[in-house]
């Protein structure tokens, strides 16, 4: 069975299980209710086994009996109802959409903050991606490189494309994350974070010299493409890479692809875990002699807090962060075109990718 | 209260002049509104003093009814009350400061002038007598037409007849000048509220443009009467105190028929005998050692004057003075007062002069004051360094003054005794101010007794929300039943209704609120005569804000379930609002074709 159709298959018999649950508590003259993952601080506990953030036990209940809760509960019936017609017709809509679709229906938010966090309840109780519901983001990423891939929207059904067809990449959008990954050359997928590189891979024909597929991350990864980085390696088998900015929040970048973040502690799917930080690493700075910029205040404070993260307490991830710590100094991903344009593709980016193979 | 000039030594018109502003009769729109006031007061007093329910009928009729304000009217106020002896009418009318209200238990009537002083209006405004119609047994009628001698300060008797009536009480009819257009709404207020804290009344009032007002009883209990008592030692002046103990001096001044009888019995006398002097003489030096000290006084007096008992009744003792050895009488036939000079060698005047020299300070202390025993007398002479055994007549000016002092700073009294007031008590208020104001919220509460000064006093006070009641805070001002409706700023309950925080309890400026506050005392402590309002004593404030505080916790707690229910209301909607949706949501969801049965649901919403 195709990927897709399974998925939508799944969801699709998911949602009518909690219709049908709904139904019958009314029909019997019962306020339904059902519970919703807690996703409080205190509930987000690092599972070391998924290497990811995850939801303890904890739940919290959503009873249409609750005057308090009888609204969030019609918004989150309606999200569903919504959501369910979306899967059925094959549509897809962004967050933003879903804040004004749902006027349609007499059910207001207030505004899309207040949306935005119903469809994360209803991600927490499903434990499935907005993007599996055809809810996607405004905020897009791009891939590029040899792998085609078959489209399942509407009109476009069964219409293939090499994702290297296009000189800009392709943008990571609903249609791309719900296409079937048929086939690829590749052998290793390189996550970076900044749009100019990607253009300079892309340029210089990284995918081709190193057999890969590159995606740009646009800064700390979207669902969709972490979703996508995941499918790559799941479904191809392929090893991810990342490389970003030298300094903490590129650091950080690196572990949400790896192990997802706290706000998306309720989903699974998002990470993944075998993915590698290939740099730049703190200590790259002194190594590679790389241009430098001063840490800012709120720098330093994000390195303190991170420091108590489980996940940065051992490995590069916790050296190169009291490196940073130490030398209070970072460099950016371009720093390396003191040395010439193609000086990350020729020296570092080789030099990098053999080193990560010990890693 | 001090008045400029004692009536005594003034004419009763000076007298009105000088004091018509402080009681009350500054212009014809204030003196028609303080006549009905005096008026319906004294007949409320003498209902409550006799437990009568009250029926009070007032009018207010012009004389003529096309000339324009301020014009002559004719005020009545007729009563069922116990009316008044027609011996004493001229009396009660015909004089500034008679009353019988002086006591110390609260009435309304204070200090024994307002109906006079609304009497003296009406005539120095319209030349016109006051008619008094009296009956005190309910079948003979006394009408009285009564004008003030204002240069001899006298009644004067224009009519007496006597008629046939079937009913007791007072009717009293006044010409006085007075401008009802502007002080219409006022005595209507008056009237209003009058019937308010006093729901066992019925009162009409027919107005002169024919408008007639009816406030029948809401209840036919009387609220249980208050006692007359003796004056607590924290109240008292150096005056007072004069007069207290010349008052215990003063108990041998009526001699009439029945203590003569008394007398003769003691000595065992019988028929004239008693005219022979000298036959008397020895029958009472006989008897001497089984006879009442009171009528060893009585005695002593009649030998020391050498009277027979036929010319004892005709003089009254006005005072002995020990220190010049002199007694001073007034003769009833002669109108006049004699001095004598009397023999100090005498038995007789030993005894008198022993007797006159009063009793011991402690006797005094206990006997005429309330709540002082034995061992708080000796505890307070010891404070104020006196022998407890000193004879109060023989106190200089000098002790008098001291002894007054400490009185005031002796801290081991007992709180004055409030059993001589008289609120109207948490019931009966309660069913006022619901009849009323219809509200949907009302409570009341009654403050335990208090004192400032000597003087008991106890605050009641009622809270009414919502229900009928327009918005604004609205308040309400009572002192000894009787509404008080002018200077409502200057007042004590102003000010506490002022100074409290009313955000803490939920309360706005425009929320439909009503107060209520009584303050009953032997003594409120009015600012002006005219009785309008309450100075501020620490004690009388301090209960004010008590009973206020005390009230509001209560209404915010009815407010917060009102509210409460309220939002029951919009709780119920919420559900028909998004029940039908979840149901029209879920059907879609599971794929059923018609909608579930959701309106058993609200069945479980009461
Ligand atoms: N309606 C009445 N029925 C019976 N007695 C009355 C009535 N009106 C007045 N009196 C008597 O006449 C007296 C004089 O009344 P007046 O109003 O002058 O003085 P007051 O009520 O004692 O004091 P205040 O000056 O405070 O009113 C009263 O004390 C009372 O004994
Ligand atoms: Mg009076």
């Amino acid at each position: 069975m195709k990927y897709k159709e399974n998925k939508n298959r799944i969801l699709s018999d998911l949602l009518k299980k909690y219709g049908a649950r709904i139904y019958n508590d009314l029909d019997n003259g019962i306020f339904p209710k059902f519970l919703i993952p807690s996703r409080s601080t205190r509930n987000i506990i690092y599972d070391k086994k998924l290497r990811q953030y995850v939801l303890g036990n904890n739940a919290s209940m959503r009873n249409s009996k609750n005057i308090l809760q009888l609204r969030s509960f019609t918004q989150l019936v309606w999200l569903a109802f919504f959501a369910n017609r979306l899967i059925k017709e094959q549509k897809s809509s962004t967050l933003r959409d879903i804040y004004y679709s749902s006027q349609a229906f007499s059910i207001d938010f207030e505004d899309q903050p207040e949306s935005d966090n119903i469809i994360v309840d209803l991600e927490s109780v499903l434990s499935r991606p907005r993007e599996d519901l055809h809810i996607f983001p405004e905020e897009r990423s791009s891939v590029f490189g040899d792998l085609v891939i078959e489209y399942t929207v509407p009109g476009y059904e069964g219409k293939r494309t090499n994702l290297s067809d296009h000189p800009d990449g392709y943008l990571i959008g609903p249609s791309l994350s719900s296409a079937e990954l048929i086939e690829t050359s590749a052998d290793l997928v390189i996550a970076i974070e900044k749009g100019g590189l990607f253009t300079r891979f892309i340029e210089e024909k990284v995918d081709k010299k190193f057999k890969s597929i590159i995606i740009d991350t646009a800064g700390q990864a979207p669902r969709s493409t972490r979703y996508l980085l995941r499918r790559l390696h799941d479904e191809l088998k392929l090893p991810v890479v990342i490389l970003t900015d030298g300094d903490v929040y590129g650091e950080h970048i690196a572990m949400v692809i790896k192990s997802g973040s706290a706000n998306a502690a309720h989903l699974r799917e998002l990470t993944v875990p075998d993915a590698k930080w290939l740099g730049v690493w703190a200590s790259d700075i002194e190594k590679y002699k790389l241009p430098t910029i001063p840490m800012t205040e709120s720098d330093i404070k994000r390195i303190h807090d991170l420091k108590k993260d489980p996940r940065y307490q051992h490995g590069i991830w916790k050296t190169e962060l009291d490196v940073f710590l130490k030398i209070k100094r970072k460099a950016e991903l371009e720093a390396f075109s003191k040395y010439g344009l193609t000086n990350i593709t020729d020296k570092y980016l080789p030099q990098k990718l053999e080193l990560a193979k010990s890693l | 209260m001090t008045f400029n000039e004692s009536f005594n030594q003034i004419s009763p018109s000076e007298f009105f002049y000088r004091n018509r502003d402080l009681a009350g009769f500054s212009n014809p729109t204030r003196s028609i509104y303080t006549s009905v006031r005096e008026l319906v007061e004294n007949s409320l007093d003498a209902c409550d003093q006799n437990r009568i329910l009250p029926n009070i009928y007032v009018t207010i009729q012009p004389t003529q009814q096309q000339k324009s304000d301020p014009k002559h009217y004719i005020l009545t106020v007729d009563d069922n009350g116990p009316g008044i002896d027609h011996n004493h009418i001229p009396l009660a009318f015909g004089t500034v400061l008679y009353g019988s209200k002086f006591g110390l238990n609260q009435a309304r009537g204070m200090f024994g002038l307002g109906a006079t002083m609304a009497i003296l209006y009406g005539q120095i405004t319209t030349n016109k007598p006051v008619r008094v119609n009296s009956s005190i047994d309910g079948s003979n009628r006394h009408e009285y037409e009564i004008l003030l001698d204002i240069q001899k300060n006298k009644p004067i008797i224009i009519k007496h007849s006597i008629t046939s009536t079937k009913k007791k009480g007072l009717s009293i009819s006044i010409c006085l000048e007075g401008d009802y257009s502007k002080a219409g709404s006022k005595i209507r207020d008056y009237i209003y509220q009058t019937s308010l804290i006093t729901p066992y009344a019925s009162i009409k009032f027919h107005d002169p443009k024919g408008n007639k007002y009816n406030y029948e009883r809401i209840t036919k209990f009387i609220p249980s009467s208050p006692t007359i008592i003796k004056p607590h030692p924290y109240g008292i002046d150096v005056e007072t105190l004069r007069r207290m103990i010349s008052d215990t001096s003063y108990k041998i001044s009526n001699v009439d028929n029945l203590m003569i009888a008394r007398i003769k019995n003691e000595l065992k006398m019988r028929g004239d005998v008693h005219n022979n002097y000298v036959v008397m003489k020895q029958t009472i030096k006989k008897r001497w050692p089984y006879l009442s000290s009171q009528t060893k006084t009585i005695l002593s007096i009649l030998l020391c004057l050498k009277l027979n008992f036929n010319q004892l009744v005709k003089i009254k003792i006005e005072s002995i003075d020990i220190a010049r050895n002199t007694l001073t009488y007034w003769n009833y036939e002669k109108s006049k007062s004699f001095v004598t000079q009397l023999n100090i060698s005498s038995f007789y005047y030993k005894h008198l002069a022993n007797e006159f020299k009063g009793d011991t300070l402690e006797t005094f202390l206990t006997k005429q004051f309330q709540r002082v025993g034995r061992h708080t007398a000796e505890k307070f002479t010891e404070f104020a360094h006196f022998r407890p055994g000193k004879r109060i007549m023989l106190m200089t000016n000098q002790e008098l003054v001291h002894l007054s002092d400490s009185l005031q700073k002796f801290s081991e009294f007992l709180s004055p005794d409030p059993s001589c007031l008289a609120p109207l008590g948490e019931n009966l208020l309660e069913k006022g101010i619901a009849k009323f104001f219809n509200p949907d919220f009302v409570s009341v509460v009654q403050r335990k007794a208090s004192a400032y000064s000597g003087f008991p006093f106890i605050v009641e006070m009622g809270v009414a929300y919502g229900g009928s009641i327009v918005n604004g805070i609205k308040l309400y001002r009572f002192a000894n039943r009787i509404p008080l409706l002018y200077d409502e700023s200057s007042d004590v309950v102003f000010k506490v209704i002022n100074d409290i925080d009313w955000n803490r309890y939920k309360i706005k400026n425009e929320s439909p609120l009503v107060i209520i506050s009584h303050i009953c005392s032997t003594r409120i402590p009015y600012k002006t005569v005219g009785k309008e309002n309450v100075a501020d004593r620490n004690e009388i404030e301090r209960e004010l804000k008590l009973a206020l505080q005390f009230l509001s916790r209560k209404l915010s707690s009815y407010m917060s379930k009102k509210g409460k229910a309220a939002m029951e209301k919009k709780r119920v909607n919420l559900y028909f609002t998004y029940m039908p949706l979840i149901a029209r949501f879920c059907t879609e969801l599971s794929e059923k074709l018609k909608e579930p049965n959701y309106k058993k649901i609200f069945n479980e919403l009461k």
